[in-house]
């Protein structure tokens, strides 16, 4: 195979990377995400060596499969582990900060700063991350037992934090819409593009270790056995404030089907993942559910938004060609493996009185590039409106509102404008990890320093 | 493999806008040749008096200075966003590279492309950022093109025959106090 531009298609190490980058999780399915700390440094080694057995390659036999653990480590973990200050100082510096350092930046301040966080998530006690999901209960409970194995006689490793996640069969989450469907083809990864549109990216947009976008290879931890085919991860435990998005529309809204027009205004998307820009006056759960056609499109035939308005969350987040004439922006370093899960029970259907339970998303970023990806899109894309003429209006879904936002929905004759939008997310807490490839798992188990 | 030279400094900012300001040398000799490539940049869409259409759609305006006997040059700039989020993006995308490698040539420190990281780094060597920053109007370059449709928009409401009368309703107060001058 050869690209467009001639140079040869790079074939991935699918054997020595983790599966969990690179490849769609089951659906549906339940999951679990352990957090652990490393209290000694031999116990740690020992448990990196036990977690390198079971975490799944992406060319395994099962990587499409029944059930996916993936591991990765904070900076402060790989310092636990004792990997050589030279090799750490290597690593991205939104990586070495930590997530809580660059609280202000990614606009998690308030009622989402660090210290309103979950503890001990933003503490220098969160060392390793597993996630473990499954396509059923009892798959997970022989895959989470082999993760606790890994660490139980290992007094050295306290298991800190644990949180449950699950997707419902519809692939719900708990505004009531489906989730992780945009998602960017990676080259060499096997799996095809949805959207026709999009080349699909470069590897080492996501897997270290290969080129870029920009033509050359990000740069990547040393030693090489230690970057390459790894990844950085990003994970944020997202609350969502569901009765108060939900009474917000219905205060906005005549009916029950202008509610959902709302909604889908807000997020580019119907709740059954149909795209406005495909179908911009009611939702097509066929379509929806269609993956040949969920992700088909593209905003360049609706500038002003008629369809799809530009301040979406989806259109945000990954505005397609819609930027194309720009002269600034190329999409395409600015894109992300969505890994997301949903927690805590859903909201009834219809409720719109808080009934203090907490739910939301674990929001789950894999890619190589935290600044120009990660935090590119949350801080210049979501949390702010000048790349679209807002500067005022941030994401109505997602941005923090720490003043009441507004969202333009153009329409013909006269735009709607939805004001006071309060926020309906927040964060719990979060970090920046890295998730090794099998062969750096081996060589941060046999460490000596 | 890209070097990471560091978190350049973003430039000051009034509201959206930020200013963004590089100065280089020029090659021994080279002030001619620089000076009619400058004059022939003048020429082109974009550049040419009246055109209002840049490549790059963010930036309110740009200027070359040649200056100290054309063994310099200033390259001085407003663009929305802070421009530091976006070095990747000029040095893949078209427009700027194309220019720079027009331009850039004869400066001091330009190995040419393709090479990427160095590029960056000899942009991010060039910057520095404004002791003093003002602009006289807010807003973007979106929105203030988006005003100026809008006021053609008006005018050629006032010029209606019965734009008076059109006019006339208390919802249309605000722009009736605009419709006076
Ligand atoms: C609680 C918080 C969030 C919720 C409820 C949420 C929900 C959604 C929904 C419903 C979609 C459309 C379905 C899909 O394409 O998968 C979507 C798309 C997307 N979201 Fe979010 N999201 C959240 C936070 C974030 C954050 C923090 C980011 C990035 C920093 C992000 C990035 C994206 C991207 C890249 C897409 C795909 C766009 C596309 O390719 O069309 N989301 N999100």
């Amino acid at each position: 195979m050869t690209r467009v531009d001639g140079t040869p298609d790079v074939a991935l190490e699918l054997e020595d990377i983790q599966a969990g980058a690179l490849y769609e999780r089951p659906s549906p399915y339940v999951g679990t995400y352990l957090l652990l700390r490393i209290v000694d440094r031999t116990d740690g080694r020992e448990l990196v060596r036990r977690l390198h057995r079971i975490a799944n390659p992406a060319g395994g036999a099962d990587s499409a499969g029944a059930t996916s653990l993936t591991v990765a480590f904070t900076y402060r973990g790989l310092e636990a582990l004792g990997v050589p200050q030279e090799s750490l100082d290597t690593f991205a510096p939104e990586f070495r900060q930590g997530m809580a350092a660059r609280a202000e930046i990614l606009g998690d301040t308030g009622e989402s700063a660090p210290d309103r966080w979950e503890e001990p998530l933003g503490t220098d006690a969160v060392h390793v991350a597993i996630a473990v999901l499954s396509s059923d209960e009892e798959q997970l409970a022989a895959v989470a037992e082999k993760a606790r194995a890994a660490q139980t006689e290992l007094p050295g490793i306290e298991l800190i934090w644990k949180q449950d996640c699950y997707q419902l069969a519809t692939g719900r989450t708990s505004f009531g819409f489906k989730d992780g469907i945009g998602q960017p083809a990676v080259e060499g990864s096997g799996r095809p593009a949805t959207d026709a549109r999009e080349r699909p990216l470069r590897a080492g947009e996501i897997i270290l270790g290969y080129p870029d976008e920009t033509g050359e290879l990000p740069p990547m931890p040393s030693p090489d056995v230690l970057g390459r085919n790894g990844t950085y991860i990003v994970f944020r435990k997202l609350h969502t404030r569901v009765a108060a998005y939900r009474s917000y529309l219905r205060a906005r809204a005549a009916t029950r089907a202008e509610e959902d027009l709302l909604g889908a205004k807000m997020v580019g998307r119907w709740q059954s993942g149909a795209p406005l820009a495909v179908s911009p006056d009611a939702d097509d759960p066929e379509l929806g559910g269609d993956p040949r056609r969920n992700n088909d499109f593209g905003f360049g035939d609706d500038p002003r938004g008629f369809k799809c308005p530009v301040g979406a969350h989806a259109r945000r987040a990954n505005p397609r060609d819609a930027l194309d004439d720009e002269g600034s922006v190329d999409v395409r370093l600015h894109r992300m493996i969505r890994r997301g899960t949903s927690y805590g029970p859903m909201l009834p259907d219809g409720v719109t009185e808080d009934d203090g339970v907490d739910r939301g998303i674990v929001f789950v970023f894999a890619g190589a590039h935290l600044r120009r990806q990660f935090e590119f899109v949350k801080t210049q894309w979501l949390n702010d409106g000048i790349f679209i003429g807002a500067p005022l209006e941030s994401d109505p879904l997602v941005g923090p509102h720490h003043e009441p936002g507004s969202f333009t929905i153009p329409q013909r004759p006269i735009r709607r404008k939805l004001q006071d939008l309060p926020p309906f997310v927040t964060t719990r807490g979060g970090e920046y990890c890295f998730a090794p490839s099998l062969s750096a798992l081996r060589w941060l188990a046999e460490l000596d320093t | 493999m890209t070097e990471d030279t560091g978190t350049p400094t973003p430039g000051l900012e009034v509201g959206p806008t930020s200013e963004f300001s590089l100065f280089f040398r020029v090659l021994d000799g080279q002030g001619p040749s620089l000076r009619a490539a400058l004059l022939e940049l003048q020429g082109t869409p974009g550049y040419r008096p009246g055109d209002y259409g840049m490549a790059i759609k963010t930036i309110h305006e740009a200027r070359f200075v040649l200056f100290d006997d054309d063994t310099r040059l200033a390259f001085i700039t407003s663009f929305d966003g802070p421009w530091d989020a976006y070095m990747e993006d000029f040095f893949t995308s078209g427009p700027t590279l194309a220019l720079f490698d027009v331009i850039f040539g004869h400066v001091e420190g330009y190995d040419g492309l393709p090479d990427l990281a160095a590029v960056r780094a000899f942009v991010l060597g060039a910057e520095q950022t404004a002791a003093a920053y003002a602009r006289n109007y807010p807003g973007t370059v979106k929105e203030i093109r988006k005003a100026q449709r809008v006021n053609a928009a008006f005018q050629q409401v006032l010029d209606h025959p019965q734009a008076a009368e059109a006019l006339g309703h208390p919802a249309m107060q605000p722009l009736l106090d605009e419709a006076a001058d």
